[in-house]
């Protein structure tokens, strides 16, 4: 096969620490580049402009949630808030002539701001309690929103983005939304895979599996834990500036509320805690399957294959869904993520057998 | 024993839990090299001793010091970086991680962990990585992990978690070791290989050790100097074999003579 471990010979530590020590990985990720490059040019608009791009950015979405609930341990149920913020500075500050670049930059400084008290309050308590705390910024943030006209422009109102340049490339037509989005995808992928391996990403980890071990080698508990909180909160931000500009183009504070919070948990939880690959795979699955699930249904029932009424065509799809969440969730636990990484371990060592656990 | 030479002291530490006066008064120095045993029934105050050196509470009463300067009632982070290590007695290594990112994970204070620096990994973080890896690779050479370098560390034996966490511990150069129970749980092999290593260690890299260990053999085998605490209470304290055969300690283990009657 064209996965093979044999023949993989390390002479550095520099080779050995790569993202990819497997060829057939650089490929792959190679080929997974050149078509997300070549998308707008191979699908047609609809599909680039509704799956595609919302894919990419609730991929990043769910990478930079998965950094402080896969990396760190620390449950978040209100980043959706966090978005929010960095979707209103955004917008606030281009409108007031802020180079777009910055105003992204701006987005990601305020929501850190916000999104550390937030998790400062929340440095004292674990698990539910968290969960708690983070629901509380939710909503106050939420309510916060809505309530002064000055960010929302209104209670009921609908604040457009202006038309921006990002360091003189214009983001106006669907391919070069696509394209920015995309960039912003990768880097923080990159940056995710980054931090992993590296003691940034260790010292989050050993926070996650055992704090007072973690603590005896030297890591203080409570500077990470902010520092967890502040570098996501930074990226979450930013991903809600580039989910307002790339895709909505037009905000309210309903795109924010506690509902999308819950998505971008299942994202992360059916991906993969803590894996790169699970934001992809998570946000694709969470996003993708209701689509395709109401498609094959109502394809099915308008052909005729099942007789079903249209009030049940529609719930069935939610049925399904629901059922497919808790069924992956039982068969690994650890999401799609851990369901890759067996298929690509099986295939590392056939045709032997050493790596069926 | 000179003041210069002496790296802990701990004086007068007492330590309650609630109406249990779990530590009562102990008063002890390590000096710089030795390796000192912490010996005593279940329940005498051994790993409570050992919590408040290494920062988990503070003692409510007495002082530590650490190389002459008082640590008492510093946070664990902070005491870690005046350059005291521990293992724990039942294995606190980080389940999410590989043998050799636990053992890498002992670097972090000689490290400098940002997001920064990990989003610019080409031109700061790997540096820093490889450089760090060199040093693991000493202590992983030093305690023979090779092999398991790559697995993760819940799939190893008991015996090889433990010298993980001594390797883990080892490597963040520290000036004092302190190890809860090393050979708890090892068949007399293991035990044989951790006294090895430890020894080793020690030899190797100058530390000083202070060691809790139920094995008489082995505290008697390598340690210079012990105390025996019985409920909290030190009972004895000096060379180990004398101190072990005080008739109060052996009365503490296994009765005294009026107990029998």
């Amino acid at each position: 096969m064209f996965y093979r471990l044999s023949g993989i010979h390390h002479t550095g530590y520099e080779s050995a620490r790569r993202l990819w020590p497997v060829p057939a990985d650089r490929w792959q990720v190679g080929a997974v580049l050149v078509l997300a490059l070549a998308a707008p040019f191979l699908v047609s608009n609809l599909y680039l402009g509704s799956y595609i791009l919302p894919w990419l950015i609730w991929s990043a979405a769910a990478l930079s949630l998965s950094l402080l609930m896969g990396l760190a341990g620390q449950l978040h149920f209100g980043y959706a808030a966090v978005m929010a913020i960095g979707a209103y500075t955004s917008i606030h500050l281009s409108q007031a002539g802020v180079p777009f670049a910055l105003s992204l930059l701006g987005a990601g400084v305020v929501s850190a701001l916000i999104g550390t008290v937030f998790g400062a309050a929340a440095l004292r308590v674990k698990g539910l309690y968290l969960v708690m705390a983070t629901l509380a910024m939710q909503y106050l943030v939420d309510w916060v929103i809505v309530n002064v006209p000055a960010i929302s422009g209104g209670a009921q109102a609908t604040l457009r983005t202006p038309t921006v340049t990002f360091l003189g490339l214009p983001v106006e037509t669907l391919t070069q939304r696509y394209y920015l989005a995309l960039a912003w995808a990768v880097l923080l992928t990159l940056f995710f895979m980054n931090v992993k391996r590296t003691s940034f990403g260790r010292a989050l980890i050993a926070i996650r599996d055992k704090d007072f071990a973690a603590a005896v080698i030297g890591v203080d508990p409570f500077r990470y834990k902010l520092m967890a909180f502040l570098t996501s909160s930074f990226v979450g931000g930013v991903t809600g500036a580039i989910l307002a500009f790339c895709y909505y183009r037009a905000v309210t504070p309903e795109q924010f509320s506690f509902n999308v919070s819950i998505q971008l948990v299942a994202m992360v939880l059916v991906g993969g805690l803590g894996s790169a690959i699970g934001g992809f795979l998570g946000a694709g699955f969470v996003l993708l399957l209701p689509i395709i699930l109401t498609n094959v249904i109502a394809d099915l029932g308008s052909s005729g294959w099942i007789d079903i009424s249209r009030n049940l065509m529609s719930h069935l799809p939610l049925i399904f869904y629901g059922a497919m969440i808790i069924g992956f969730l039982l068969f690994e636990p650890l999401g799609l993520a851990k369901i890759y990484d067996n298929i690509r371990k099986y295939f590392l060592v056939w045709p032997f057998r050493h790596s069926r656990s | 024993m000179t003041e210069t030479d002496t790296v802990l002291r701990c004086e007068n530490v007492n330590r309650w839990f609630g109406g249990i006066h779990a530590l009562k008064g102990v008063t002890l120095d390590i000096a710089q090299g030795e390796i000192f045993g912490l010996v005593g029934p279940n329940g005498s105050g051994k790993t409570t001793l050992v919590n408040c050196v290494t920062g988990f509470y503070p003692p409510q009463e007495g002082r530590i010091a650490f190389e002459g300067r008082d640590i008492t009632g510093r946070k664990p982070h902070r005491i870690a970086a005046d350059g005291i290590a521990r293992t724990f007695q039942n294995v606190a290594l980080f389940r999410g991680m590989t043998v050799l990112e636990n053992i890498l994970m002992g670097r972090h204070n000689l490290m400098n962990p940002n997001p920064v620096s990990s989003l610019f990994y080409p031109f700061m973080a790997r540096k820093e990585e490889v450089a760090h890896r060199r040093k693991v690779e000493a202590i992983i050479d030093l305690l023979q992990l090779e092999s398991v370098r790559d697995e993760g560390v819940d799939v190893i034996p008991l015996g090889l978690q433990k010298r993980v966490e001594l390797a883990r511990a080892l490597s963040a150069e520290p000036r004092m070791l302190v190890l809860d129970e090393p050979m708890a749980g090892m068949n007399q092999e293991e035990k044989e290989y951790m006294v090895r290593f430890i020894l080793d260690a020690h030899e190797a890299l100058g530390l000083t050790v202070l060691m809790i260990e139920h094995h008489m053999d082995v505290v008697t085998a390598i340690c210079g100097r012990v105390l025996v605490l019985n409920d909290g209470t030190p009972l004895a304290l000096g060379p180990a074999k004398e101190a072990i055969a005080d008739p109060d300690v052996v009365a503490a283990y296994i009765g005294g003579r009026s107990d029998a009657a």
